[in-house]
């Protein structure tokens, strides 16, 4: 499909323009911004610190919940991850023309939210300093890693996601590099040039560099499946009553779509107020997101009913007792908001009026990202707190420290988010061009 | 240190290395020339003898290096047949100390001044002059339980001043026992109890598991006469308004009213007799008795109880129907009023149901008989406010704690006029005001002997170098007074005092002897010194039971407990004591006054409030217990802890409930009262969260400790058809012929020589908590801090669970929980660094330095035994001197588990390798194993088809917790067996 | 003077583009390249390319992938065979977790390794006969011809409705 709706005036020349013009050199309130969050950064980081040499204690996690918002968090943000790479990559093999005006700025934001998640198990490492054990590397100790552990499936695949998705995003970016580059003067036409390793868009370089795009789609697409539910393993292979579940994979990988989907409305509405994007990523756009949105939330909410029927039909006391406590006991306030704001909520978006109304749209996206987080919350939290022995059963609240390291995180992704977006460009010209329906004068 | 540090700011990239590399600085210091006894690396063991309570029971001291690391009971002791208590444990706490004195202190207008002990004794011996110049009587003593040679010093060197012997206070002094055994038996002492020889067990109140007489000796003759035999269990009723520890290990559980155990056993004795019980008795005995007991008829005595008559009934029965039934009066507090006329009434029924009283012994009794009465120790305090002496000497005694406040010891000690010394290690609240303190070495570091029971002497030999200058108490008086005629030569020390004497009284015939008896332990053959005791009767006894005043049916009962943890309040400053939680309430660092709901229900009460208690002596505030194990109207609380001083641990924990007992001892027997009624409570609106380790009391159907009807047992269970549920999985053992295709994924591997296991008898443990004592001591585990207990960080390797009967939320279980060394542990294959895995013996192996903590093991451990280093925990020092060189003492960030004490079998591995052969079945003992005072615990190869785990695991009893989830553990638990009510 | 002359005809339409160059190609004139903002299909006829083989590289580069990740996994597992959860010291289920996921890391790094190599990149002294219009809008047709043939060329271009720039 193309983009229509807003396109009879939308010709090449003024997308380049509308994308370069966000790159023009950025106002105070821009700086202020960026400035901010580093703060929000480095308090972060000195929270880290302070944790590193205390004690991992500082926190809020005890025994029997040994995990606290630090894995909480990971997972919430290799969610986030996640529907960038969906977007790029399996909207792309669908043929999805949607999807080209926030595919850009989508895998970007799975690059910078796979960085902030890779930053947890570090931070949640009781002994972070020799993380390194966890490398397998030939050392003098002749000590190697165990590739039977779920945290070694982590790593690998976390790491995999990482390299591979900013090669994605790299390799999808160069003919707009050189794009830029043909426009820039002086310094920053130097370092395009240099970024865009002399990309001139002629025919050879299309011809690979459109198939390598597409393997680049098909490889990425059962990766980033892989990858979540490896994510989802960390819990399902342990023993763990609320964990240890066949049908946490899919779960998993349909959550982190429904959050991805939220985060990038969430980003995408006011990129789009502020740079004017609205001829490029029109509302259709948003509004397909948004329908997408309520089928996720349809999918995690049919896993929520089944692990309550699995717990029903297993006739197993401790699975029993688990889920009714994670409904009815000390965490029923994070269980009903997880419900409320994942499966019930997005629904709304089944109204045309409210999935086509930019505030309706960014609002329930907040919404869905806090739910989402919560739904970590009452499977990490809630299942050890409350598993096989009952003497050991506790309870767990996060400290200031794990609120710190938090609020760090989230300054560090949009840091980073902020600063992609006034120096590369957030939207990809390229692609905006190949669904404007060639043939007529682009010169404009 | 300075680079070290600028790392550390170096920005989180150089913060691993920084963080990686602040280990602790240690200095190590090589011995040019070792002592004979002491080869680095190997242990030597001293016999010595346990002074933390007055039971006295033998220890060897295990010494590395030059101190003292552990404590273990002396197999050899008659009293305590190697076992012993978690107080025994605590006692290197006492001598490693942080708190403790190390140099001699003269207050001078109220500031402590330093004195090097010489300074100290010179003015000890001024003042002791001066006193004695003054005239006769003008110095007085108080001391603690003793050794028979001490004492006599002691007396000798006050005599040589002219002054009385010294006064032997201890809190817990049974003055109401003594009383009733001299009325009914005519034996002025504390006969002890044959336990194990019957076949009844009926306890008007007496705690012996927890401090009565000899908690650890009874411990092991209570599960003696308790345990299973030939289908057959005896049963073992407990009558009293609470249920103590022993109340909980109780088959029955009678709660009565406050003060009515002496009618209940009255009326047990009439009832009897009128079942022709007695016979035995003389004719005018047996007049006395009936004329006695007349009044006390069944039906009133239950009414006045409050108790039903059916449960009288079927009480009377089973007392009737038993040959070698033993009846036991109060505890070692009165919980009332009426104590005297109980354990009268007791020894009454005792007569009567069994009259040549063969479980009776009367020449071997408690030396604590010696004790003087609450009553004297009054008196004596009385006479010094009236300026009666000039220099008081205080040796290890806390009476400014130990009695009520309205006394004011501490104001009568702080008189100018007097002069106080204290010998105390410790600046407790006496010590807090004397005038000079003096610290004397403690019994880990000393030459001394102490009879528990008269008929054995047990000795004590330093166990280790000495930390502090501190002389011997004995030295210190042989060194001030003037003359004690003693055929030894003056200048010479205490040991010399004490080897001549033991020559004169030809206990030692030879200084070889002497060795050999230190090496023992003591002389513990029954050198029954005097005639042999006979019980002769008095003539009379109705006026006692005339004048016997009636329950408190209105109104609450506040009754204060002697405590398993703290004793009288001496343990306060042990911090594995405050660490390790209660039994009863898994409550630790606190003291909270134990409700019934009902009570709770009638004030408006909630667990958690802190309420405010009044009675007519006083007044505190605790936070509040909601439990069944008081009988509703009835408020409990621990003694011990609630201390103005003693030490950084014992200050601030907890509240002390003396301050509101009666100021005056009991009238009949001049023995304090531990109980007064009536109180009144009311709310403060404050609240206080409690430090307890339990999520739930219940078991939610879980079968994690598991109880089986006697008889079940004989008739044989009934072995359902083995399935994957919770209720009909098999069990596994974690060797070969425990795996089975059809539930097994993996194939079965095999161990080299050694599986290890554990079997733990339910049915055998008391929940007395010595197991994780010793493991705190053995494993350097770390102390945490009721903050840290509260956030649910505790250290804990083993810990007994304590599970509530759903149904009969007054009927407990105890568990023992600790690493289940599982075949297929889950624990294992999620660490990415193999810090856990499986050893060829079967140990669930944790490699400290190898662990990064990503604490997945614990997450994955369905037992939850998995500890956390979530800080560097802190031995602040000397405490790091008690650490046990073996154990790696465990860093921050690391996770840590019980390992079957794996470096006792790396030692029992080495002992048998340098003999040729291969490790005896018994041969390994983990600390907690070797310390259970019941035996619950067997440790032993399962792969050796003879060995006792082997046999154990055949058992019908046998199970394991959470097999379903067929994670095949080592630890094999024995159900516990209900006998027939 | 220069013995080749260097011109490029920038159209606006990728349609005309592609006709001129189909002429082009029928013409004396070597067509060299033709640069274009957004890859084009009628080009791809004019020009009929062949398809890229980049497949290989991402192909090799899988295989590759697929065993060293058993490889490692095995060989880790075997240098001191702990048994974790009484699971066989090489479980290859959960192994195939390690080999999946480095196939699609392999395949990927071969993936943009065949780019590279096919597309020469990167390179930086090709933009000297290039026109910076053709990364946005315009599509530029390059072609080289002797200076005698030079107005012939221009004309060429100018008849095909192009705007022509001429390189010396």
């Amino acid at each position: 499909m193309t983009i229509d709706s807003a396109s009879p005036k939308l010709t090449y020349a003024n997308i380049d323009q509308t994308v370069l013009d966000t790159l023009r050199p950025a106002t105070r309130p821009y700086w202020i911004t960026v400035a901010l969050l580093f703060l929000g950064v480095l308090l972060g980081a000195a929270c880290w610190l302070y944790q590193i040499f205390i004690g991992i204690g500082v926190g809020g996690q005890n025994n029997p919940v040994a995990w606290g918002t630090y894995l909480i968090n990971f997972v919430f943000w290799v969610g986030i991850a996640h529907s960038g790479t969906l977007i790029s990559a399996i909207l792309h093999l669908f043929r999805a023309g949607w999807r080209n005006p926030i595919a850009r700025a989508a895998e970007t934001m799975t690059v910078f939210a796979v960085c902030t998640a890779g930053l947890f198990p570090f931070i949640h490492l009781g002994r972070v300093w020799v993380v390194y054990y966890m490398l397998p590397f030939p050392n003098q100790r002749g000590l190697w890693p165990n590739f039977l552990s779920p945290l070694m499936f982590d790593v690998i695949a976390i790491s995999t996601y990482l390299i591979v998705s900013s090669l994605f995003w790299y390799t999808g970016m160069l003919p707009d590099l050189a794009t830029v580059r043909d426009r820039a003067g002086g310094f920053r036409k130097k370092i395009f040039t240099i970024l865009s390793l002399g990309w001139t868009g002629e025919h050879e370089h299309w011809r690979h560099f459109s198939r390598t795009y597409l393997f680049f789609a098909a490889l990425a697409t059962p990766l980033v499946i892989s990858v979540h539910s490896v994510v989802s393993w960390d819990f399902a292979l342990g023993i763990v009553p609320g964990w240890h579940t066949t049908i946490f994979a899919p779960y998993f990988v349909a959550g982190a779509i429904h959050s991805g989907l939220a985060m990038v409305l969430t980003l995408m509405i006011p990129l789009r107020k502020i740079f004017h994007y609205e001829k490029i990523i029109t509302l259709s756009v948003l509004e397909n997101v948004a329908k997408t949105i309520v089928f996720t939330g349809l999918i995690v909410g049919f896993a929520y009913g089944t692990e309550y029927f699995m717990a029903w039909y297993s006739h197993n006391i401790v699975e029993l007792e688990t889920f009714r406590w994670r409904a009815l006991g000390d965490y029923r306030i994070p269980f009903w908001i997880m419900v409320t704001c994942n499966t019930v909520i997005p629904l709304l978006f089944f109204f045309q009026k409210i999935r086509t109304t930019v505030f309706w749209l960014f609002g329930i996206s907040i919404v869905v990202n806090i739910g989402m987080w919560f739904e970590r919350f009452v499977i990490i939290i809630g299942s050890v707190a409350h598993d096989f022995i009952p003497h050991a059963w506790g309870l767990y609240r996060p400290t200031a420290v794990e609120f710190g390291i938090m609020l760090g995180s989230f300054c560090l992704f949009f840091f980073l988010f902020v600063l992609f977006v006034k120096h590369l460009p957030s939207v990809s010209m390229t692609e905006i061009k190949e669904t404007v329906s060639a043939g007529e004068n682009h010169a404009g | 240190m300075y680079r070290r540090t600028f790392l550390k700011i170096a920005g989180l990239g150089s913060v691993a290395v920084a963080a990686g590399c602040s280990e602790p600085e240690k200095t190590l210091y090589s011995l040019v020339q070792a002592p004979d006894d002491m080869v680095t690396g190997k242990p030597s063991w001293y016999a010595s003898t346990c002074r933390e309570c007055p039971a006295g029971c033998g220890i060897l001291a295990k010494n590395r290096e030059g101190r003292v690391v552990k404590i273990e009971g002396n197999p050899q002791h008659p009293i305590n047949r190697g076992k012993i208590c978690m107080r025994g444990q605590a006692a290197l706490q006492g001598i490693y100390n942080p708190d403790r004195l190390k140099t001699p202190l003269l207050k001078e207008n109220n500031q402590w001044r330093k004195l090097s002990f010489a300074e100290a004794q010179r003015l000890l011996k001024e003042k002791a002059a001066a006193a004695s110049q003054k005239g006769r009587g003008r110095i007085g003593m108080i001391t603690e339980m003793a050794g028979a040679n001490l004492l006599s010093l002691l007396s000798q060197a006050l005599k040589s001043w002219g002054s009385p012997p010294p006064l032997v206070f201890e809190p817990f002094a049974y003055e109401s026992l003594k009383a009733a055994n001299h009325r009914v038996l005519g034996v002025d002492g504390l006969p002890s109890y044959r336990m194990e020889q019957a076949d009844f067990l009926l306890s008007f109140g007496a705690d012996f598991l927890e401090t009565w007489l000899s908690p650890v000796e009874y411990g092991i003759k209570f599960k003696q006469m308790h345990s299973v035999k030939d289908g057959r269990k005896n049963l073992f009723y407990h009558v009293g308004p609470y249920q103590s520890l022993t109340g909980a290990n109780a088959d029955v559980w009678l709660p009565c009213n406050p003060g009515s155990e002496a009618a209940l056993a009255m009326s047990l004795v009439h009832e009897s007799m009128l079942r022709g019980k007695g016979a035995g008795l003389s004719e005018e005995l047996q007049k006395i008795v009936a004329a006695t007991a007349l009044p006390f008829t069944g039906e009133s005595a239950a009414q006045l109880a409050g108790i039903s008559i059916e449960q009288y009934r079927l009480l009377l029965d089973r007392v009737t129907a038993s040959r070698r039934p033993l009846i036991l009066g109060t505890g070692s507090g009165s919980a009332s009023k009426n104590s005297l006329q109980t354990n009268m009434a007791a020894n009454l029924l005792n007569l009567v149901l069994n009259p040549d009283l063969e479980l009776f012994d009367f020449n071997n009794r408690h030396s604590i008989e010696i004790a003087d009465s609450r009553e004297s120790v009054l008196k004596f305090f009385n006479a010094v406010d009236a300026g009666g002496i000039d220099l008081l000497l205080l040796n290890n005694v806390n009476p400014v704690f130990a009695l009520p406040p309205r006394h004011q010891i501490d104001m009568i000690l702080q008189k100018d006029a007097l002069f106080v010394v204290s010998f105390s290690s410790f600046l407790d609240e006496t010590t807090q005001s004397a005038d000079l303190i003096l610290p004397t070495r403690l019994p880990l570091e000393t030459w001394d002997a102490y009879s528990g029971k008269l008929e054995i002497i047990s000795m004590l030999q330093p166990a280790m170098g000495r930390l502090t200058d501190a002389p011997h108490l004995g030295d210190v008086f042989l060194n001030i007074a003037s003359s004690i005629n003693a055929p030894i030569p003056p200048e010479s020390s205490y040991k010399e005092y004490l080897y001549s004497s033991f020559i004169e009284k030809r206990l030692a015939k030879s200084a070889s002897d002497w060795v050999l008896a230190l090496r023992a332990g003591g002389y513990f053959e029954a050198s029954s010194r005097g005639e042999s005791v006979r019980p002769k009767f008095a003539k009379s006894l109705s006026d006692d039971f005339k004048n016997l005043s009636p329950p408190a049916e209105t109104g609450l009962t506040f009754i204060a407990a002697p405590s398993l943890r703290f004793y009288d309040g001496r343990g306060a400053n042990r911090p594995w004591l405050c660490e390790i939680p209660d039994s009863l309430t898994q409550i630790a660092w606190q003291t909270p006054v134990r409700m019934h709901p009902q009570t709770l229900k009638q004030f408006g009460l909630r667990q958690e409030d802190i309420v405010h208690i009044q009675s007519r002596w006083g007044s505190l505030e605790a936070p509040v217990y909601e439990t069944h194990s008081v009988k509703p109207g009835v408020l409990v609380m621990e003694i011990g802890q609630g201390h103005a001083n003693y030490g950084r641990y014992a200050q601030g924990a907890g509240v002390d409930p003396c301050r509101i007992l009666p100021d005056d001892p009991n009238a009949p027997d001049g023995g304090p009262l531990l109980a007064v009624s009536p109180v009144a409570i009311k709310a403060t609106g404050r609240r206080l969260k409690l430090a307890h380790l339990d999520g739930s009391r219940f078991q939610h159907g879980r079968r994690i400790a598991q109880a089986i009807a006697l008889k079940d047992l004989t008739t044989g269970p009934s072995r359902a058809k083995p399935g994957v549920t919770l209720e009909d999985f098999p069990l596994t053992l974690p060797i070969p012929e425990g795996y089975d295709p059809k539930r097994d994924i993996y194939p079965p591997h095999d161990h080299d020589t050694y599986r290890w296991s554990m079997v733990v008898d339910l049915d055998k443990c008391i929940g007395c908590n010595a197991c994780a004592a010793a493991c705190y001591a053995e494993n350097n585990l770390g102390v945490v801090g009721l903050e840290q207990v509260r956030r649910g960080r505790e250290m804990s390797w083993i810990r007994v669970e304590r599970y509530l009967d759903a149904n009969h939320p007054d009927k407990t279980l105890f568990l023992p929980m600790l690493c289940q060394h599982c075949d297929n542990a889950p624990c294992e294959s999620v660490c990415p660094v193999y810090a856990p895995h499986h050893s060829n013996e079967g140990l669930n192996n944790q490699i400290y330095n190898r662990c990064i903590g990503t604490r997945f093991c614990s997450q994955n451990c369905p037992y939850k035994v998995r500890r956390f280093n979530w800080y560097a925990w802190e031995f602040p020092s000397p405490l790091n001197l008690q650490l046990n060189p073996d154990v790696t003492a465990r860093s921050k960030g690391v996770m840590e588990k019980c390992s079957f004490c794996v470096q006792r079998i790396k030692f029992a591995h080495g002992v048998a390798k340098d003999e040729g052969r291969p490790i005896r079945d018994g041969e390994v003992q983990p600390a907690c194993l070797q310390a259970c005072p019941t035996g619950a615990l067997t440790f032993g190869n399962l792969m050796d088809p003879r060995s006792r785990v082997r046999k154990l695991a055949a058992d019908p009893r046998a199970y394991q917790v959470l097999g379903y989830l067929n994670t095949k553990p080592a630890v094999i638990y024995l159900k516990k067996v209900l006998p027939e009510i | 003077m220069p013995a080749e002359h260097h011109v490029m005809g920038l159209f606006t339409e990728e349609s005309r583009a592609a006709a001129a160059a189909a002429k082009l190609r029928e013409s004396p004139w070597p067509l060299l390249k033709v640069h274009s903002p957004v890859p084009g299909h009628n080009l791809a006829q004019a020009l009929d390319s062949p398809k890229s083989r980049v497949g290989y590289f991402t192909l090799c580069g899988g295989i590759i992938g697929f065993i060293s990740g058993f490889a490692l996994a095995i060989f880790t597992a075997t240098r001191w065979s702990l048994i974790v959860s009484g699971k066989p010291v090489t479980a290859l289920i959960p192994f195939f977790i390690v080999g999946f996921e480095c196939t699609i890391l392999f395949a990927v790094i071969g993936n943009v390794i065949g780019m590279l190599t096919l597309t020469g990149l990167p390179r930086y002294d090709n933009l000297r006969y290039y026109d910076p219009r053709c990364s946005g809008s315009h599509f530029g047709i390059l072609a080289s011809c002797r200076a005698d043939g030079l107005d012939g060329l221009t004309d060429f271009f100018k008849e095909q409705g192009a705007e022509v720039k001429v390189f010396d």
